[in-house]
């Protein structure tokens, strides 16, 4: 009854299509975010807690690790959102021809991409003004 | 007698993982047009955001949908990798460490909130 199936998971051999690579993304960013939940809380209580708590909060993020850590988490925020909007479209059964498709992918990969990089060379050029 | 085949909550679950996502995706935009017009970021302004009770509720409903989003995603990463013969415990163990985690921080998130005064 169950004959084996093709086995074949060479990641770097597999060549994904966009949609695919969106796809993989949303997941992984989703359980990135998920993990990150208590993180996100305890800053959210230090930014609530005092003038200066939230100044602790504040320079974490203008540091070059908290600002990585804050991009990385903002870039995987958006990248689930859009790719999101994009699945929910898929349930309501629009987008779903081929060409529609490639193209919802490239837009929600290239829209996280670009608004981290618009907040990082906004927050670069306010970090560059202030010293 | 219960038939077997599953718990045939599969389909609670993708309706709640589209309502979660649909009101995290309505109330970020909003939140975020409410902190950019209450003037530029400094203490004063961040935590009169979060004074009046109308906006307590809805971060508060943000990350409760935020919460049973990530059970219900985490829940279905371990279903589609998790499948040796003896993970069905290994699988019902993550998901109860997740509930306790995710439940603490729901109790968490009142206690943030409701203490902003």
């Amino acid at each position: 009854m169950n004959r084996p199936r093709p086995f074949f998971l060479d990641l770097l051999a597999i060549r994904l299509p966009i949609g695919g690579l969106v796809s993989i993304m949303h997941r992984a960013s989703g359980a990135l975010l998920s993990l990150a939940i208590p993180a996100f809380l305890y800053t959210l209580m230090l930014s609530l807690n005092s003038p200066e708590d939230f100044a602790r909060v504040q320079a974490f993020l203008d540091g070059w690790l908290g600002g990585l850590i804050g991009l990385g988490l903002l870039w995987a925020l958006l990248h689930h959102l859009f790719a999101g909007l994009r699945h929910l479209g898929f349930d309501i059964g629009w987008g779903e021809e081929k060409l529609r498709a490639r193209l919802t992918a490239k837009l929600a990969m290239a829209a996280a991409i670009l608004l981290v990089g618009l907040v990082a060379l906004s927050s670069l050029m306010n970090s560059g003004g202030a010293t | 007698m219960r038939r077997v085949g599953g718990s045939h909550r599969g389909l609670d679950m993708w309706l709640l993982q589209r309502a979660s996502a649909i009101y995290m995706a309505l109330f970020l935009p909003i939140f975020l047009v409410c902190a950019l017009s209450a003037g530029p970021l400094d203490y004063a302004v961040w935590h009169g955001l979060f004074e009046s009770l109308a906006m307590k509720v809805a971060s508060f409903l943000f990350i409760a949908a935020m919460l049973a989003h990530a059970w219900i995603g985490l829940r279905e990463i371990f279903i589609d990798y998790l499948h040796c013969a003896n993970c069905t415990l290994l699988r019902l163990a993550l998901y109860f460490a997740f509930a306790v985690l995710y439940l603490a921080c729901l109790v968490w998130t009142v206690d943030i909130l409701w203490s902003v005064r």
